[in-house]
């Protein structure tokens, strides 16, 4: 056989087995089992946060408070949730449109798709998270005021708790994705390039 | 519909998977990845593009998101004195083939394996996004390195 000649080369292609694939009934059984695991994270987290803002809105409605902190900070947080909804919402209206798209638009994609989570760490997590603290803290406001030490005690611990996040949680997690969003734009920029080359 | 579309297409796809990560568990992976796309997506489809074009763009999409895979490629050299004991035997050509295939650039991996699975050049052209002369140029400069390939596995006539 000669393995320079393109016909070759196809009947040789040609003779990989692929016995061991499922059949159609095996594959329709995967996919019950599989079909929805890719977005289910987004779909979990917008479910989610929109349970968490209609229970907020609905204790605001039903329970009158006197403090108006109460009121800002419920309204604080109902946005907070709204918007990490909107935003795992956008994201999936943009997986959406990817059934049918070219490697070319498929690599500019994913471009798009790592330049939305530098943006969704440097704004839209630091807004989501800001919103949501600042509203907590003046929903607990009410509760505890009439107690000094209980608003010194569980001010401290959820300033403190905060702070954790802020500054040693989110950087950790920032470094751990910022390597994986580099490793992908250098991949990116690899296959885009080789795409381009004439 | 589907069993149909999946009897047709579940081969061509694993080959083509198969040339790019060159592992046949990952190519397997990546089938099933695929056709749960074409399940999920198949009642829109709206027969404006060639089904097979369609599938296949989603099959090379999988792939190249899967990132990892460069990591698990087999990078190794085959042994110095292959030339002279290369088992003639057909597996044997098909494990340099598939060798060969999984040492070029991504894109031109898929590129070539599209070609060896029969797809016309506009076809070919439809799945990457490219122009036909482009890919035209593009198969025929695969072709050279693969040639340049087989000839340092002496696996040439």
């Amino acid at each position: 056989m000669n393995m320079d000649n393109l016909n070759d080369l196809k009947t040789v292609w040609h003779t990989a087995k692929t016995d061991k694939l499922p059949t159609s009934k095996e594959m329709l059984k995967l996919i019950g089992t599989f079909r929805n695991q890719k977005l289910r994270n987004k779909w979990l987290m917008i479910i989610s946060c929109l349970l968490f803002s209609s229970l907020i809105i609905a204790v605001l409605f039903f329970v009158s408070f006197k403090e108006i902190t109460t009121y800002i900070g419920g309204g604080l947080m109902v946005i907070s949730g709204l918007l990490v909804a909107a935003t795992n919402i956008r994201s999936i209206k943009r997986f959406k449109h990817l059934d049918n798209c070219s490697n070319l638009e498929f690599i500019e994609f994913i471009e798009q798709t790592r330049q939305n989570q530098i943006y969704y760490y440097k704004k839209t997590m630091v807004r989501v998270v800001l919103l949501c603290s600042v509203g907590w803290l003046m929903y607990l406001y009410e509760f505890i005021s009439k107690y000094p030490i209980w608003l010194f005690a569980i001010y401290s611990i959820a300033i403190i708790y905060l702070a954790f996040l802020w500054f040693i949680i989110r950087p950790r997690s920032f470094n751990k994705d910022a390597a994986k969003l580099a490793a992908t734009r250098e991949k990116m920029e690899t296959i885009l390039q080789q795409l381009k080359n004439k | 519909m589907f069993e149909e579309i999946y009897s047709r297409y579940a081969s061509q796809i694993f080959r083509v998977c198969l040339g790019y990560t060159n592992d046949a568990d990952q190519a397997k992976d990546l089938v099933q990845e695929t056709f749960i796309s074409v399940w999920k997506n198949l009642p829109s489809f709206r027969y404006d593009s060639e089904i097979s074009t369609w599938i296949f763009r989603i099959a090379t999409n999988n792939c190249l998101r899967a990132m990892e895979v460069s990591k698990r490629m087999p990078t190794a050299e085959l042994p110095y004195n292959l030339a002279e004991t290369l088992d003639e035997s057909p597996e044997e050509k098909l494990k340099l083939l598939y060798r060969c295939i999984s040492e070029l650039e991504e894109t031109d991996r898929i590129i070539i394996s599209l070609e060896l699975e029969g797809l016309p050049q506009t076809g070919i052209a439809a799945v990457v996004g490219l122009s036909h002369g482009n890919v035209r140029v593009k198969i025929h400069r695969i072709k050279e390195k693969l040639t340049q390939k087989f000839h340092e596995y002496g696996q040439f006539k």
